[in-house]
């Protein structure tokens, strides 16, 4: 009697708000089995957050327990870097090495980050909080969570919940900004096909930008560090064992380990707040806002350039990698089956995942201090 | 934060417009000047390689061979794989004819 009275204590505790978490989990797991939606990442997460809403005493916060283990390298940022030296391991800089004007594109659409920086503090955010939030437009899960760990460790949960679901909904979000922003004839231009680039100056590249990045934004030294080491590995030629290893089983574990502890840190009691609901409305707007100012930024481009850029791959510069890039090329096939964008999407979407660990640097080191 | 208030006077006292152009300014500068690097990048080279000329690196074909439990194929095999390839085109090409 007394375990089945312990057993119907513990079901009671279940609140309202742990139900709708449960809701939402559930709603993830189908999102992910049934729509395909980034299940790498809604699948761990979405049980991850039907886990996290349930009241055992054993959660991410309570000190101890598994949990609070795991959810250490959410908390302390050890995983966003891990994730990033998987990310360089995977990386293929030729398109961005090929056509260097393109990383201007992954720098305007960083705009986003900024904009949403000054409305989360119109809104009463403190500043550090409204950092943590505009980063969400920089559409890098690994690059939000990091600086929401150092900046706002309170709204972390909401921040990555915000950062992943929105980077699922690429394909769902920048399409329209996308058809807004251009006429059928931007949409229609073929851009000439990417030089070869040597290996020589794929090998280069990861040492010099890495050198450029961090002279100029020396905090982002971590995030920036890692994505080169990893593209390095990579590039390198001597140690593919390595890069194999970063970018199939290292970056496979930690992924799983982070989003199931970021779902796990989901409970309702922390989660179901005012402050939350507003996080996901401006995660959305900092979302569109970077797509809208990429887009933007390749139509001033083609005003002074001869060989034009189709201004849709502009939408690539947030650094969703590699699901922006597809979106460019869906949206552009749907005008002209026969023209190819992914390639050059590649190149502002790279460099936007550097645009966005820039952004994140400067961030920490300017609302820290 | 407690309560939802909207008011462009938190904007200047969070320094929200000074941190904002500063961060948009650093993000541009780093992209732009490794633009710049990448663009300059294929006229360096030729003098990098002068100095430095490319080796080919043998390291990672041997450290994945000495993990590999397959035997490797020796030069005379490979040798007769090629004769054998060479004589299966020219049979393919006399049938054609």
């Amino acid at each position: 009697m007394t375990i089945l009275s312990e057993f119907l204590t513990t079901t009671a505790k279940l609140s309202i708000g742990n139900l709708v978490m449960i809701l939402v989990g559930v709603i993830f797991v189908f999102l992910a089995i049934r729509r395909d939606y980034e299940p790498l990442l809604l699948l761990p997460i979405g049980f991850g957050v039907i886990v996290g809403n349930i009241p055992s005493g054993m959660g991410v916060y309570d000190s101890g327990s598994v949990l609070n283990y795991i959810y250490f390298g959410v908390s302390q940022g050890v995983f966003p870097p891990l994730i990033f030296l998987g990310i360089g391991s995977m990386t293929d800089f030729s398109t961005m090495l090929s056509n260097p004007r393109l990383v201007l594109l992954g720098a305007a659409a960083q705009l986003g980050i900024f904009l949403t920086f000054i409305g989360s503090l119109y809104l009463g955010f403190s500043p550090m909080e409204s950092g943590a939030i505009g980063i969400i437009g920089g559409a890098d899960g690994p690059t939000a969570i990091f600086l929401s760990s150092k900046l706002a460790p309170h709204l972390l949960g909401a921040i990555a919940i915000a950062a992943y679901s929105y980077m699922a909904l690429v394909p769902v979000i920048q399409p329209p900004v996308m058809r807004l922003l251009t006429t059928r004839d931007e949409r229609l231009i073929r851009m000439k096909p990417p030089r070869e680039v040597s290996q020589r100056e794929k090998i280069i590249f990861p040492i010099v930008a890495f050198l450029i990045c961090t002279m100029i934004a020396p905090s982002a030294v971590v995030l920036i560090g890692m994505l080169f080491f990893g593209n390095l590995l990579k590039e390198s030629g001597v140690t593919e064992r390595l890069a194999e290893t970063a970018r199939t089983s290292m970056i496979d574990i930690v992924t799983i380990l982070l989003g199931f502890s970021v779902g796990c840190s989901t409970q309702a009691q922390t989660f179901l707040t005012k402050q939350s609901l507003l996080i996901f409305f401006l995660g959305a707007l900092s979302f569109a806002v970077a797509t809208a100012c990429g887009v933007l930024a390749a139509k001033v481009m083609n005003l002074f350039l001869k060989d034009k850029i189709n201004p849709l791959i502009g939408a690539a510069g947030v650094s969703a990698v590699p699901d922006s890039a597809r979106v460019v090329q869906q949206v552009g096939q749907k005008e002209d089956p026969q023209n190819f964008l992914l390639m050059h999407a590649m190149a502002p979407n790279v460099s936007g995942v550097i645009g966005s660990a820039v952004a994140a640097g400067f961030l920490w080191s300017k609302l820290v201090t | 934060m407690n309560d939802i208030n909207f008011d462009f006077q938190q904007i200047a006292e969070g320094q929200g417009w000074e941190t904002a152009f500063a961060g948009m300014t650093i993000v541009f500068v780093a992209l732009t000047v490794v633009s710049v690097f990448i663009a300059l990048l294929p006229r360096l080279l030729p003098t990098l390689n002068r100095f430095l000329p490319p080796v080919v690196h043998h390291t990672h074909s041997t450290s994945v061979q000495s993990h590999s439990n397959k035997p490797t194929p020796t030069s005379s095999e490979d040798s007769a794989n090629e004769i054998a390839a060479a004589v299966g085109y020219i049979l393919h090409i006399r049938q054609k004819k």
